[in-house]
C-alpha cells in the first residue's frame, strides 16, 4: 500500500485517518452509519402506560433530543418505531401497518414487558409479545422501564447500527 | 461608451448557476445511489394512522383562491410595467407622465369593479 | 339596585333503602324474588318480565326519583344458582340521595331482556358491553353491536366457561391470523442489522 506516514496522515481508529488539522478520511460505512445513528427519529407509538415513561424520557430531565432523537408523528418521516405498551389483537394490524409504512432502514424497539412478551396479561385479547408479527431489534424490559432503561435500549440500538456493514446501496 | 456590458463580465453568474444546480441534483443523485429500494403493497399505501384509507383523497376547495390569484397576476404585471418607466422617468418628460396616469386609471376602473363585486371579501 | 333572587329547595332526606325495597314488593308482589341486605346495601332480585316497568316506575315516581343510573352490568353464576345470568342496575337519586340495586335474573337459553335506554340514555354503551362480554341481548336497543372486542369475534369472553387464555392460535380471530400470515410473507423486506 502507499506509505502515508510521510504525508502526515495519522490513523485514529480502524478505518479513520486524519490529515491534520482538519481533513478526515474514512469509509462510506462509517460515515453512513454515523449519520443514521446520530439522528434516529422514532414514530410515537405509545399504547399504554409505557408511553408515559417514553414521554418522560423525551422530556427535560432525561433528554432524548441530545442524542438527536426527535419524535415524528408520521411513519413516513421516521426511522424506527418504539412499541410502548400492551399490544391487543384488535390493535395488531394497525401496528403492523405502521411498521410497513416506515421507509428503510427501519428498526423496532419493544419497550416494556407487554410489548416484549405479553407481560402479566396471558389472556384472550393480548398478543404475547409483538415479535410474533414484527422483527424486533432491541427488547427493553420493565413495567414500565425507567427512562434511563429506555435510554440504554436506544444506545444499544445505536451500537447495533454502528456495526452494520455495507447496508447502503440499492442492492442490499 | 457608457452602458455597455461585456459578456465575460457575467462569468460569476454562470459559475453560480452551475454550483447551485450541482447542489440540487447532487443531493438527489447521492440519495439515489445510497438508498434501498424495496417497495411492496402495504408500504406504498397512503398513510391513515395504520388503517386502510377510507373516503376521497381530494375535496372541493372554494373558487375565491382562483379569483385572488387572477387579480394578483394582473396587478403584478402592472407593477412590472411601472419599474422601467420609473427608471427613465426624468428623460421622457411630461408626456410619459400623463400616459402612465391614463394606464393606471384604466386599471383602477377594473379595481373598483372588483371591489364593488366583492372579489376582495374572504368569507 | 338589582336584587338577585336565590331559591334553595330543601328536599326531604332520602328514604331508607329497605323501605324502598318494601315499596317495590308492595307494588309488584309477584315479580320480586328476594331482597338481599348486606351492611346497608340493599339489592332487590326481580324476574326479568316486568323489569322495564319496575325501573320506569322507580325513575318516574316523584318520591323515589332515581334519575341517575350509576352502573349497568351483569354477573354469570355458572351452576351456582338456578338462573345463570343476572343483570345488575345500580340506581341513585340525585334529588333525595338514596340508592338501591336491582338485579334482574336472565335465563341461560335465549338470554335477553328489555333495554332501559328509553329511560336512561347513558345505558347505551353499558348494554353494548354486556352484550359483548356475556351475550345478553337487549330488546329495543338502538345499536346493539360489540364495543370492546373486534366486530367479528366469536364467543363471549367474560362468561365463566370461556378460557382465560383465549382460543388456540388455529381458532383465533381471523384478523390476527391474517397479520401473522402476512408478516411471514413479508420476511424478505425486514431490515436486519
Amino acid at each position: 500500500m502507499i506509505d502515508t506516514s510521510a504525508m502526515g496522515i495519522i490513523q485514529v481508529e480502524e478505518d479513520v485517518k486524519i490529515m491534520p488539522p482538519n481533513i478526515i478520511i474514512t469509509t462510506f460505512d462509517k460515515i453512513i452509519n454515523w449519520g443514521r445513528l446520530s439522528s434516529m427519529w422514532p414514530t410515537t407509538f405509545g399504547l399504554a402506560c409505557c408511553a408515559i415513561e417514553m414521554m418522560a424520557a423525551g422530556a427535560a430531565h432525561n433528554d432524548l433530543d441530545r442524542f438527536g432523537i426527535i419524535f415524528r408523528g408520521s411513519p413516513r418521516q421516521a426511522d424506527c418505531v418504539i412499541v410502548a405498551g400492551t399490544v391487543t389483537k384488535k390493535m395488531a394490524p394497525v401496528v403492523r401497518r405502521v411498521y410497513d409504512q416506515i421507509p428503510e432502514p427501519r428498526y423496532v424497539i419493544a419497550m416494556g414487558s407487554c410489548a416484549c412478551t405479553g407481560g402479566v396479561f396471558k389472556t384472550y385479547s393480548t398478543v404475547q409479545g409483538c415479535d410474533s408479527f414484527l422483527p424486533v431489534d432491541v427488547y427493553v424490559p420493565g413495567c414500565p422501564p425507567r427512562p434511563e432503561t429506555l435510554l440504554e435500549g436506544l444506545i444499544m440500538l445505536q451500537e447495533k447500527i454502528r456495526n452494520e456493514k455495507a447496508r447502503w446501496s440499492p442492492w442490499r | 461608451m457608457p452602458g455597455t456590458y461585456l459578456p465575460s463580465e457575467y462569468l460569476p453568474v454562470l459559475i453560480f448557476i452551475i454550483i447551485a444546480e450541482a447542489f440540487g441534483f447532487g443531493a438527489l443523485l447521492i440519495g439515489m445511489i445510497f438508498r434501498p429500494k424495496k417497495p411492496y403493497y402495504e408500504k406504498l399505501m397512503p398513510y391513515e394512522s395504520g388503517i386502510t384509507p377510507t373516503g376521497e383523497p381530494r375535496y372541493k376547495f372554494s373558487i375565491r383562491f382562483y379569483i385572488i390569484a387572477m387579480l394578483f397576476v394582473v396587478f403584478d404585471v402592472e407593477a412590472i410595467f411601472l419599474y422601467p418607466w420609473a427608471i427613465v422617468f426624468d428623460k421622457i418628460g411630461i408626456y410619459a407622465f400623463i400616459e402612465m396616469n391614463i394606464f393606471i386609471i384604466i386599471l383602477l376602473v377594473g379595481y373598483i369593479y372588483a371591489w364593488r363585486k366583492e372579489a376582495f371579501e374572504w368569507d | 339596585m338589582a336584587v338577585t333572587e336565590v331559591r334553595i329547595t330543601i328536599h326531604p332526606a332520602g328514604i331508607d333503602p329497605v323501605q324502598i325495597a318494601e315499596k317495590i314488593k308492595e307494588l309488584f308482589p309477584d315479580q320480586v324474588i328476594d331482597v338481599a341486605n348486606f351492611r346497608d346495601q340493599v339489592s332487590v332480585i326481580i324476574k326479568k318480565d316486568m323489569a322495564f316497568a319496575i325501573l320506569k316506575h322507580l325513575h318516574d315516581d316523584p318520591l323515589l326519583s332515581f334519575d341517575h343510573l350509576q352502573d349497568l352490568t351483569a354477573v354469570d353464576y355458572l351452576k351456582k344458582k338456578d338462573v345463570r345470568f343476572e343483570v345488575v342496575y345500580g340506581l341513585y337519586s340525585m334529588k333525595y340521595r338514596h340508592q338501591i340495586r336491582i338485579r334482574a335474573q336472565v335465563a341461560e337459553d335465549n338470554p335477553s331482556i328489555n333495554s332501559v335506554v328509553p329511560i336512561w340514555e347513558g345505558a347505551n354503551w353499558h348494554e353494548r358491553e354486556c352484550y359483548d362480554m356475556f351475550g345478553i341481548r337487549f330488546n329495543g336497543h338502538p345499536d346493539l353491536r360489540r364495543i370492546l372486542m373486534p366486530e367479528d369475534w366469536e364467543g363471549y369472553p367474560l362468561r365463566k366457561d370461556y378460557p382465560l387464555k383465549g382460543p388456540e392460535i388455529e381458532n383465533d380471530w381471523i384478523g390476527f391470523r391474517e397479520v401473522i400470515r402476512r408478516s411471514q410473507e413479508l420476511k424478505e423486506f425486514e431490515w436486519e442489522g
